[in-house]
């Protein structure tokens, strides 16, 4: 359960300041690494600033939900937001400099479908990218073993992620259940899985537990409908004594909805520009780097899963 | 099973399993014709080593390999000699050297390793420990003969049994043939039918095994257990040592959620929560699910972590 998982004690965060700290932290630390290997012809304005780092990363977490969603057999919403979530737990230890995110993105994906137990071969998942051909999806199954071991080192092995999709199904059972007042929830089902994809894009699965996402996104469908659900939380959730945490509650919902108002999608001509400075900085430094960073390679990892 | 022969002979092992090997002191094998054969001839010699020998010296081979046979001779003449046991000694060190002394000695007499010096020890050790082998020599016999005691007195019990057993079966053999005499008798002479003649006759006979299978049965009330203690005799037991702990207080397990509390499983259908689930098939139900799981399972989820984090 969410209370006693390791995603409550390791990977919430208290603001986005912290979470933007640590990324700044990534991003020095591969400066400084590169800038000590002593390479010729490295400038720091070779490198990628925070907000274009940032640029990038929405795009590819863009591109890994479209992967998603277009992937056949149909993947369920829980393996896209575990994967989702991996990416981002990822680069917040990691510089995007460091690891190319395209081969992160599917290994992200690759590994969420083991996790979540939804069984789908290596050549299968592969097969999704149908810009390739069979060889170049080879190549690709290549890489995603190799880095496979590397992501889950980075998420300190924690790797179950609670979502809050099955929050938002128990929260409607409990109002349709409890809440007599509101006639027809199923109608905010629609509203509140929208909120729930785009806050999938920001960073609110790092720092407010799943049940408080789902919350939030039950209310603002409702307040979008121009209902009004305060009593829900008063009465039977049992915040009516606690003046303080209900407070709390409303204070958390708003930087919620705040996180996803900042939300811009990713400028076109900005990516390319960024992407190609990745690609420089990746071919100069990153050939010398994958190797030294896939320490524990195990032969038995490199076994494709049937 | 044989794969040695006589090595005087050697086709008269082979042809004749039935012929016994003889050892003797040199560890040599002859079998008990050549044994014949040797000293009807007045030499005493053995055939491989030339070591003089007496025929009353050789002992049927007991183990396959003859230097086996040849080394439990010599520890038991040595064992004559140094025959001290372990309460002997004041410590378990001193006895273990004790016996690693003596395992020495007959390791060299058997593999005629500085024969000479080991018997000199031998000597030396005698003279020194003349009473204790003696005493020991005492309580050895004497230990055989308790021994030899229980033996026979077991023996003697098996006997009387036996005998009993056998006197009883004499006495029913005989019962049964006096009962079917009587019959022939009384068909001869009574004037009865022969029909109530034969009834009775019958009831008499299985009266005489119903009494047979009784005795069969009863069992001898013996004085004696097993182990050998009296039966009227009282075993002191000691109190078995009360080893006093702190009694283990069951306290039920208090886990925080961090949000409202979730109604209990079987609570829910009461609740009304089942109505707003989707109905478990019956090919669902088979295997032990229901409904209440999956919301139970939703309404958890639902509402760990809730509340916002205190400070």
């Amino acid at each position: 359960m969410y209370h006693n998982s390791s995603q409550r004690k390791y990977w919430i965060f208290k603001s986005e300041e912290e979470l933007e700290q640590m990324r700044c932290k990534a991003n020095q630390k591969f400066r400084n690494k590169t800038l000590e290997s002593g390479k010729h012809g490295v400038t720091e304005s070779m490198f990628l600033e925070r907000h274009e780092e940032d640029v990038l990363f929405r795009h590819y977490e863009r591109r890994l939900l479209d992967f998603c969603n277009a992937f056949k057999p149909a993947m369920p919403k829980s393996v896209v937001g575990t994967a989702a979530m991996y990416f981002r737990r990822f680069y917040l230890n990691n510089s995007i400099m460091e690891y190319h995110p395209r081969i992160i993105m599917l290994t992200c994906a690759y590994l969420s479908c083991k996790v979540d137990e939804f069984n789908v071969s290596s050549t299968q998942f592969v097969g999704n990218l149908l810009q390739e051909t069979p060889a170049g999806q080879e190549m690709v199954l290549e890489q995603i073993l190799e880095y496979e071991l590397l992501l889950i080192q980075q998420l300190i092995f924690h790797l179950v992620v609670h979502n809050p999709y099955r929050p938002m199904e128990g929260l409607l059972i409990d109002l349709k259940t409890r809440y007599p007042v509101l006639e027809s929830p199923e109608s905010l089902r629609k509203s509140a899985d929208d909120f729930l994809t785009q806050a999938a894009m920001t960073d609110a699965g790092l720092l407010f537990s799943p049940s408080q996402i789902a919350l939030t996104a039950i209310l603002n469908a409702a307040s979008r409908a121009g209902l009004n659900l305060m009593s829900y939380l008063t009465e039977c959730l049992g915040l009516k004594d606690d003046k303080e945490a209900l407070s709390k509650m409303c204070d958390t919902m708003r930087r919620m909805k705040n996180l996803l108002k900042k939300y811009e999608l990713p400028k076109p001509e900005e990516v390319n520009v960024y992407k190609q400075r990745l690609e420089r900085i990746h071919a100069e430094f990153a050939t010398s780097n994958k190797w030294k960073s896939v320490t524990l390679t195990l032969p038995g990892w490199q076994q494709p899963v049937t | 099973m044989d794969d040695q022969g006589c090595p005087r002979c050697k086709t008269t092992k082979y042809r004749n399993p039935s012929l016994k090997l003889m050892v003797n002191v040199c560890g040599h094998t002859l079998c008990e014709n050549c044994v014949e054969m040797l000293f009807v001839r007045g030499s005493g010699n053995c055939v491989q080593c030339d070591t003089p020998l007496r025929k009353n010296n050789f002992r049927v081979q007991l183990f396959e390999d003859p230097t086996v046979d040849k080394e439990v001779e010599i520890r038991k003449k040595v064992l004559k000699i140094y025959n001290k046991r372990d309460f002997d000694f004041p410590s378990l060190r001193e006895y273990n050297d004790y016996l690693e002394q003596v395992e020495d000695i007959v390791y060299n007499l058997t593999n005629n390793v500085d024969v000479e010096n080991t018997k000199l020890k031998m000597e030396q050790y005698q003279r020194e420990n003349r009473d204790i082998i003696q005493r020991n020599k005492a309580k050895l016999t004497r230990e055989q003969e308790e021994l030899e005691e229980l033996l026979l007195l077991e023996q003697q019990s098996n006997e009387q049994r036996r005998l009993e057993v056998l006197q009883e079966e004499q006495r029913q053999l005989q019962a049964k043939r006096k009962n079917k005499q009587a019959l022939l008798d009384e068909l001869e002479q009574s004037q009865l039918p022969a029909t109530i003649l034969l009834a009775q006759h019958k009831v008499r006979a299985s009266q005489l095994e119903t009494q047979i299978e009784q005795q069969k049965q009863t069992v001898k009330p013996t004085s004696l257990f097993s182990t050998g203690i009296n039966m009227r005799q009282t075993v002191s037991l000691l109190p078995v040592p009360q080893i006093e702990d702190i009694l283990y207080h069951y306290k039920p397990l208090q886990v925080q959620t961090y949000g409202p509390t979730v109604p209990e499983l079987e609570h829910l259908s009461r609740l009304g929560y089942l109505n707003h689930v989707r109905a478990a098939l019956p090919q669902d139900t088979a295997g032990g699910y229901t409904s209440a799981l999956a919301c139970y399972r939703a309404i958890q989820d639902a509402f760990s972590g809730l509340y916002p984090e205190k400070g």
